[in-house]
């Protein structure tokens, strides 16, 4: 299991909806694509990388073959994935102080969900829900959602920056403008580390190679 | 309008069926769980072969769940209006509760572009790791190169409803090389704060040279690696 990769958590969450209430929430996501001010709220929730949410309706699960039995099911069901950084209870808290009305547009209509407001009841409906990731990829571990947005910014500005540079001006000009540059971006500017626990699959990694090198070692002396 | 799409973005959603068959005494869905957990052991996941591919998850489903709690539906409180409720009461105002009859292995992917691409890249740097997973899949059985992949992956294609791009939608190669730079920016400021004006634009200059902001190849973030660029 590893709902972790780098900086970023992955979670899964699966909800029962009635299949005529999920024609209505796909249309609710349809006025949400169409009026994108009604995602202001998510865009607020700078943690965010990607997160989506798709409708399986309940005679939409896929039959591959002949000998696959066909599904059975009296509700459709939402499928919410989202990448985000920092821990568990900081992204679905962040949910809840920061848009508990959109919150409860997109899960209204979905089987016995408690609503955002008061916290506890949601937090439960959530780890109910919850499916664990088997295996997590994220291609820049050490990364924020922030540091990918800001980064592009930056390496933008160096370029203008650069191509804008007077190649005869004096070096005391030139450390005037490079230091408007660095107060330009001084938003923008930070090393990226490891988190404490980069991930508990890295982690397993290297416990694993320094037994390894123990054990070649101690070979080695025999 | 492809509701899989954000600008440059794509939501890939697979629901891919797992055949019920048990080898070496144990089920298909745990040995694709075993193969999942050696990736997660391996210093780099096969994913990071795959180009454009921002971040990826598998999981296998078992079954769907169904809270039995209260929640805050009309019915819910219906159910409470009786000052002592019968227990067919009690019973009518829980959920029906459904069960799967297959399991499903569940990949879905944030990439950047075309998916037909992004699927042939799939079955191009990591058929065998591919294969190692899928096999176990109902339908998987016919495919034998790219194209059948693909065909396969579509059958298992769902699409989403909202899909919601919170950091950029530009190409891996774009976001990797911005993010060496901001590193390697950020370090080079930091480094030269005593400078005099002569040594500072000296310095800038082998560092642009350095770095080659315009060179999105190279050098550059190399994908899935864990300490890039923070171990010179």
């Amino acid at each position: 299991m590893s709902n972790i990769a780098g900086k970023a958590y992955a979670i899964n969450v699966i909800t029962p909806i009635r299949w005529w209430t999920g024609w209505l929430n796909k249309l609710i996501f349809w006025f949400a694509i169409k009026i994108p001010k009604t995602l202001n709220g998510l865009i607020t929730l700078s943690l965010i990388h990607y997160a989506r949410w798709v409708i399986v309706g309940r005679d939409q699960f896929p039959v591959l073959s002949p000998d696959q039995p066909k599904e059975n099911l009296r509700y459709s069901y939402m499928l919410f994935f989202s990448n985000f950084n920092g821990s568990w209870e900081q992204y679905v808290d962040s949910f809840t102080f920061a848009i508990p009305s959109g919150l409860d547009m997109f899960w209204k209509w979905n089987i016995r969900y408690p609503k955002s407001v008061p916290l506890t009841p949601f937090h439960d409906y959530i780890r109910y829900n919850q499916i664990q990731t088997d295996h997590y990829y994220n291609a820049y571990p050490m990364a924020a959602s922030n540091d990918v947005k800001s980064a592009k910014k930056l390496h933008l500005a160096l370029m203008d920056f650069d191509a804008r540079l007077d190649v005869q001006a004096s070096d005391e000009a030139f450390q005037k403008s490079f230091f408007k540059l660095l107060r330009d971006l001084q938003h923008d500017m930070a090393t990226m580390r490891h988190t404490p626990i980069v991930s508990m699959a890295a982690e397993s990694v290297q416990i694993r190679l320094a037994a390894d090198r123990v054990r070649r070692e101690t070979l080695t002396l025999e | 309008m492809n509701r899989n799409k954000s600008g440059n973005a794509y939501a890939l959603t697979m629901l891919c069926p797992i055949k019920p068959g048990v080898k070496d005494n144990r089920i298909y869905a745990d040995l694709i769980r075993d193969q999942l957990e050696s990736w997660n052991l391996a210093p780099v996941s096969p994913l990071a072969k795959v180009p454009n591919t921002y971040l990826c998850r598998f999981f296998v489903l078992d079954d769907i769940y169904t809270e039995s709690l209260p929640g805050a539906s009309i019915w819910d409180a219906l159910s409470d209006l009786s000052i002592i409720p019968s227990n067919k009461q009690r019973l009518a105002a829980l959920p029906h509760t459904d069960s799967l009859k297959s399991r499903y292995l569940v990949f879905t992917s944030n990439l950047y572009g075309d998916v037909d691409a992004y699927l042939a890249g799939m079955w191009q740097y990591m058929q065998d790791d591919v294969k190692s997973i899928w096999q176990y899949c109902y339908g998987f059985e016919d495919v034998v190169d790219a194209v059948g992949f693909k065909a396969y992956a579509k059958k298992c294609c769902m699409d989403s409803s909202l899909f919601f791009v919170g950091s950029n939608d530009d190409s891996l190669a774009d976001q990797l090389k911005a993010l060496y730079i901001k590193q390697e920016f950020s370090r080079f400021a930091q480094e030269t704060q005593d400078l005099s004006a002569p040594e500072l634009k000296l310095a800038y200059t082998a560092f642009m040279q350095r770095v080659k902001p315009r060179d999105i190849s190279s050098p550059t973030w190399t994908a899935g690696v864990s300490n890039a660029g923070f171990d010179k």
